[in-house]
């Protein structure tokens, strides 16, 4: 009953709409043709004024042919500049480029060659430097050829809002991202998001690319703290530049934390498991204008994230944290010469280490921690247009302070390199770069050291990017 | 009433306050001070480059950062002049109001004569060839007058209020360029814009002598007239617009190719070529090394000219048009 009395409203309500429709749609048809009416009555109306007024230009202009003031001349003739922007906008050529999208695209080739005395390579004896032992693949280039992984950028601006950019580092057996960036263009307060696979605004060199090095290689303190590729993480970096009259940027960045040297975690069944993000970064670079000829900055650095160390024999590890402090400086001189002629640059940068671990396993109890350091200072000149030389002095394990299950309290002695450079950069494009060097490493079987010797030939092509400070 | 004149005049004093900030940054020193002679006092203008150093390469210091942080108005040369540093500056100052494209981000050679715009692709392999023209078009006095005119339509479209202000200092400029390249008689006479005209679609002389004006042609234009069809050799090829406004042969280079440095087999090349065509003058920025300048001399019996070709590049090339001055009249004095 119910049922029946609700169908019946129903088809009430939908008749009584039928109709409501109907009766609207005809309202809107009149409601149409009103306005065409109308509008064609304007339109009318509009066109025989039109029509007068012209006959009265046409009267006018036939009375007074030249407008007062201008006598000689009807129309003013288009000024120098205006004529000379039409026909100067004809020899604009169109922009190259891969067509359709605003892409650039650089490609990094660096093969050198490559010799060194250490009897088991650089990389295995970089390796078992005192207190910075590690069990990560020894890195480092091999006696003979050596092809350096190609740099493949390709970078563009995404939108109004965004820009991008990957850096794929390729060798003959993988390929991989040495960084791929998302970035914000457009936020307001000086502020910069960045996201991805990101190089650390840590430190000076860290962010650098392998060919925009002065050296060769990389310092000791960089190798034995962050290791062969530096500092670089998924996650999100914020950087504030400030609005002081001298240069002042502000920086953090939040990071899974996965580096192989500081801030490692295992996949050791008994260890225990931290969530990502493990490592927090921040920074401040300073530049105070020193005026045309002289350009400095000072940086700070501190990062803090999860530090495990796992041995497979004791079935043993140790997990906590670990902190890193830095302080970087870089100061240039312009000579206002060509192709870097009298230019001169002294660059210096120093970290300090401390790892607070407690024991898992076998170790479980026992503390396991390090105070460590380490700094650079390297300084090149430009001898002569497109030639340049310099020197770097690298040492880590000043202090070098370990205590551990296995051996208990220790301080290791320290390892340094002194590395002499020569470089020719025939264009912005290419170079060649010769290197020597020998450095004086603590091991576990006492002082050992090691002469290398590295001459390099490195060209970039496509769209090359210009350098940072 | 005293009240509101009070007011009025701090109202007056504040609009003044706020336009004598317009802060404009540019890229190189000509573009710094002809926009000083554009804007008057009602910016402030300040330049990347001292006019000291090859513009080509410079480092992106982080003061460079700052300005461009600070600028309401970004003017560049363009042409890819900056290529290796301006984008790293406006990439890090965070300004979106001078990015490129942007009405705040002026590039001066919008409107300029180009000279060798590449009509075949461009390669590497030709050294630094800029594929949109050589950019070193400021020392055309005509693309100097030009780009005050861009200047002057840009800004006036920016600041709509100073419209008349910039107009007026434009064509005093003009004026003042007109005068130095022609002298005044010949601007008095035929008129800057006329003149010039005429030497732009290459009639000037024509001019000058249908209007029976050959003798009062002074400035720098009466200078260099004694001179054409000369050659000389130049460095880089920064000196084509000065060479071809004045009728001078400016086709051979120290350099074998644009930024590459002199090799020894190119300048023996180069000093046959020189002498056979009498080089009187070898003429380069002070901000490159002397020595193969000075080889090419004693084998020929040139002279070197060492010359600013920007502003604020030695003492005397004080401002832009002091600048093309003291090109001319040194170039004028050794040919």
């Amino acid at each position: 009953m119910a049922g029946a009395a609700l169908s019946f409203a129903a088809t009430g309500v939908l008749a009584q709409t039928g109709d409501a429709r109907y009766q609207k749609l005809e309202d809107e048809v009149k409601a149409l043709r009103q306005q065409v009416t109308t509008l064609q009555e304007q339109h009318t109306r509009e066109m025989a004024e039109l029509k007068d007024m012209l006959k009265k230009q046409v009267t006018v202009a036939a009375a007074s042919p030249q407008p007062p003031g201008t006598p000689g001349a009807t129309v003013a003739p288009p000024s120098l500049y205006d004529s000379l922007k039409q026909s100067a906008a004809v020899l604009v050529p169109q922009a190259q480029g891969v067509k359709g999208a605003d892409l650039d695209l650089s490609v990094v080739l660096d093969l050198n060659f490559y010799h060194t005395d250490a009897k088991d390579g650089i990389g295995n004896l970089r390796n078992r430097i005192s207190g910075f032992e590690s069990q990560g693949e020894p890195g480092g280039p091999e006696n003979g050829f050596n092809l350096r992984e190609v740099e493949i950028g390709l970078s563009a601006e995404v939108d109004p809002y965004f820009r991008a950019w990957a850096t794929v580092a390729v060798d003959e057996e993988s390929a991989g991202f040495e960084e791929a960036v998302l970035q914000t263009t457009s936020l307001p307060y000086g502020l910069t998001l960045s996201g991805g696979k990101i190089k650390s605004g840590i430190g000076r060199l860290n962010r650098q690319h392998a060919h925009a090095w002065d050296f060769f290689d990389a310092p000791l303190v960089y190798n034995a703290m962050f290791g062969e590729e530096g500092l670089s993480d998924k996650g999100l970096q914020l950087t504030w530049l400030a609005p002081t009259p001298f240069y002042l940027l502000f920086g953090t960045e939040l990071f899974n934390g996965g580096n192989e040297q500081s801030f490692n975690v295992s996949d050791a069944e008994a260890m225990p498991q931290h969530d990502a993000p493990r490592l927090y970064t921040a920074f401040v670079k300073a530049g105070p204008d020193l005026g045309p000829n002289h350009a400095l900055q000072f940086g700070l650095s501190a990062l803090s994230g999860r530090q495990q160390r796992w041995s497979e024999d004791d079935a043993a590890g140790a997990d906590g944290d670990s902190r890193i402090f830095g302080t970087d400086f870089v100061y240039k001189y312009d000579a206002k010469r060509a192709h870097g002629q009298g230019d001169w640059i002294v660059q210096g940068e120093y970290f300090y280490r401390d790892q607070d671990l407690d024991g898992v396993g076998g170790w479980a109890g026992a503390p396991w921690t390090a105070r460590q350091d380490g700094y650079y200072v390297q300084s090149l000149y430009g001898l002569l247009p497109q030639w340049r030389t310099g020197l770097r002095w690298d040492q880590v394990g000043l202090i070098n302070d370990l205590s551990t299950p296995v051996d208990g309290s220790v301080s290791y002695g320290d390892s340094y390199r002194l590395a002499a450079v020569l470089e020719w950069k025939l264009s912005e494009f290419s170079l060649l770069r010769a290197q020597a060097g020998r450095g004086w490493y603590a091991t576990d079987d006492g002082r050992e050291d090691a002469l290398e010797l590295a001459l390099q030939w490195e060209v970039t092509f496509g769209k090359h990017g210009a350098h940072d400070f | 009433m005293n009240k509101f004149n009070l007011m009025l005049s701090a109202a007056a004093c504040l609009t003044n306050a706020q336009a004598a900030g317009i802060k404009i940054v540019t890229t190189t020193t000509d573009l710094a001070d002809i926009t000083r002679a554009v804007a008057g006092d009602l910016a402030e203008v300040s330049s990347i480059t001292t006019g000291r150093e090859d513009p080509h390469t410079l480092t992106a210091k982080p003061g460079f950062i700052v300005r461009a942080r600070d600028a309401d108005v970004w003017i560049r040369i363009g042409m890819e002049l900056e290529i290796g540093w301006e984008p790293v500056i406006l990439r890090d100052a965070r300004n979106t109001r001078i990015h490129v494209g942007m009405p705040r981000h002026i590039d001066a050679s919008d409107h300029v004569i180009r000279l060798e715009v590449p009509t075949q692709r461009v390669t590497r392999d030709q050294g630094d060839v800029h594929p949109e023209g050589n950019p070193h078009y400021w020392l055309d006095p005509l693309n100097g007058r030009l780009v005050a005119a861009t200047l002057s339509e840009r800004l006036s479209a920016l600041y709509p209020e100073h419209k008349a202000k910039f107009e007026e200092n434009l064509h005093r400029f003009e004026r003042d360029l007109d005068t130095r390249m022609f002298g005044t008689a010949l601007v008095d006479s035929l008129g800057g814009e006329n003149l010039w005209k005429s030497a732009s679609e290459k009639r000037l002389e024509a001019l000058l002598s249908e209007k029976g004006a050959v003798d009062k042609a002074g400035g720098w234009y009466g200078t260099m007239r004694p001179h054409q069809g000369k050659t000389i050799v130049t460095y880089h090829r920064s000196w084509v617009y000065l060479t071809e406004r004045f009728g001078l042969r400016g086709d051979l280079q120290l350099e074998p190719k644009p930024g590459i440095p002199p090799s020894a087999k190119h300048l023996a090349a180069l000093v046959s070529e020189a002498e056979a065509r009498k080089v009187r003058v070898i003429l380069q920025e002070p901000f490159y090394t002397l020595k193969a300048a000075e080889f090419v001399a004693s084998r020929t019996g040139a002279k070197v000219v060492a010359v600013p070709t920007m502003t604020g590049g030695s003492p005397e090339a004080a401002s832009y048009l002091e600048m093309l001055d003291n090109v001319i009249r040194k170039v004028g004095a050794a040919l």
